[in-house]
């Protein structure tokens, strides 16, 4: 598709990028994001795989001068400088992976249990975005030996801390909620602190390790 | 200091929104009636960014250690003081007098300001609750809220803010995934009417009616906003509301106009919803009216 840029609501814009996950696109998004933030100081906005949502106040912005700031980001995005940052941090989560998902996602797979957590905790991943919940970062990309549809009827409680598995994707959730992720494992480590000066504890562009306990 | 007597049933402090924090995953929450809260601080003489209390449920009952102007705002609401008094208006409360809000039967959230705001601990730039983290819990009897400082006096009741329509038809804007549905579909969207579904609650309004199912089912994961009409794969659609996800895998139909989010979040479950379409210029019309509408003085 090409990338275009349309409303959502009076208040925000969507930009779309692509229809399927491209590592590359990712980072495009990520990049429009924090121009829109920092440079253009509109309002909050918000990268996702291969989109992002642009907020702005509409009585204060017009949108459609939204819109032209947009597409021209969306221009020139191949151009943007990244700014050098720091060495992408490794953030390493200690995993007990005993998960209620672990055996048949192992047969699903052809795998045996050994072998999948070994597939699943062998692997860095990187963290694109997150969303969700508040500290729920979308890692990726799993071995694709590693069969990971969503349930079929998603669980009405997952609990705090279960390392999961969907699509391709790995995650944690940093709070119990409902969810259709397949559960391999758990961890002891607080995804979220609202106290702490860094409230979450996977920021995008992080990398990530499941060290097995 | 305020104290709450009855605390109603999952009543919370609630100011516009915690938008800081989105990339991080963290929902805006936030009033889920906005314009309701944004009146009842109007009409006390609060800054925009002021909190107020979110009541759900009945019976609301409260003193006050310090002689203020309050105000009630939402559907069907009103207030007790020594005499029944309507919502949407300012009242002068002095210390220790009791108070008590009233929802009536089809209200969903009622809104309390109290004149200098309800003063807690922001977190995150906010002092909205977002009860699933951990961000702000909810409120018991017994409880305890600071206010902030106040000059407000006897001289500054009575004032007045015309209360919302609370009826079953809301604005809203096409897309931005219209292009996901047949014609026929979103034709049927906006001529039909929905039933609110009783598991609604403050992160959406679920809806029942003819299913208005998208081509495909879901994409990939995607920023939302308030007002966004998500559609799943079985065609029954979910309008969000301020503790939405910031992210969702569903195709957006429609997105309810800033203005008319308030109308969403109030219907009862088994009351009938209808959208209508409306482009870019009207919904900018309607913030505006409402933004001239919190001009009391």
């Amino acid at each position: 598709m090409t990338p275009r840029v349309v409303p959502f609501g009076e208040g925000a814009l969507l930009v779309e990028l692509g229809t399927e996950f491209q590592e590359n696109v990712v980072d495009r998004a990520r990049r429009i994001a924090g121009h829109w933030e920092n440079i253009f100081t509109f309002g909050p906005a918000v990268p996702a795989y291969a989109s992002v949502v642009l907020r702005f106040d509409p009585l204060r912005i017009e949108p459609a001068k939204a819109e032209t700031f947009a597409a021209e980001l969306l221009g020139r995005v191949e151009f943007m400088l990244v700014t050098p940052t720091t060495p992408r941090r490794l953030v390493e989560i200690p995993t007990t992976y005993d998960g209620p998902d672990l055996a048949e996602t192992a047969e699903r797979s052809q795998l045996t249990v050994e072998e999948l957590v070994a597939l699943h905790s062998k692997r860095e991943y990187t963290a694109y975005f997150l969303g969700f919940m508040p500290g729920f970062a979308y890692c990726g990309r799993l071995d694709p030996k590693i069969v990971s549809s969503r349930l079929e009827r998603p669980r009405e409680r997952v609990p705090a801390g279960s390392v999961a598995v969907a699509d391709g994707q790995t995650g944690v959730y940093p709070f119990a909620s409902p969810g259709g992720w397949r559960l391999l494992g758990r961890t002891e480590l607080a995804m979220f602190d609202p106290g702490a000066a860094e409230p979450v504890r996977i920021s995008a562009g992080d990398r990530v390790r499941f060290v097995p306990q | 200091m305020i104290r709450i007597i009855d605390a109603g049933l999952r009543s919370t402090v609630q100011d516009r929104g915690r938008f800081g924090h989105l990339r991080s995953g963290v929902p805006p929450a936030g009033a889920a009636d906005p314009f309701a809260l944004a009146a009842a601080n109007a009409l006390v003489g609060n800054a925009t960014d002021a909190a107020g209390i979110e009541i759900i449920g009945t019976l609301f009952r409260f003193t006050s250690d310090h002689s203020r102007v309050i105000a009630v705002a939402g559907r069907d609401v009103s207030l007790t003081t020594r005499s029944r008094l309507p919502g949407w208006s300012s009242v002068f409360v002095r210390a220790g007098q009791t108070v008590t809000v009233h929802s009536g039967e089809r209200t969903r959230f009622a809104y309390l300001a109290v004149s200098g705001g309800i003063a807690t601990e922001p977190v995150l730039g906010s002092r909205s609750s977002y009860v699933p983290a951990g961000l702000g819990a909810v409120l018991r009897a017994g409880d305890t809220l600071p206010l902030g400082d106040s000059d407000t006096g006897a001289e500054d009741a009575a004032r007045r803010i015309e209360p919302t329509t609370y009826d079953e038809q809301v604005r809203a804007m096409a897309g931005p995934h219209d292009d996901r549905f047949d014609r026929d579909v979103s034709a049927r969207f906006f001529d039909g009417a929905f039933v609110v579904q009783p598991a609604s609650d403050r992160q959406g309004v679920r809806l029942g009616g003819a299913p208005i199912a998208p081509r495909a089912g879901e994409l990939l994961s995607c920023g939302v906003i308030a007002g966004a009409v998500q559609v799943p794969r079985g065609g029954a659609p979910i309008v969000l509301l301020a503790d939405h996800g910031t992210t969702g895998g569903y195709p957006v139909i429609a997105t309810v106009i800033a203005a008319d989010i308030g109308k969403v979040a109030q219907r009862m479950p088994g009351e009938s919803l209808r959208f209508r379409r409306v482009e870019r210029d009207e919904a900018l019309d309607a913030l505006r009216a409402e933004r001239h509408a919190l001009s009391v003085r």
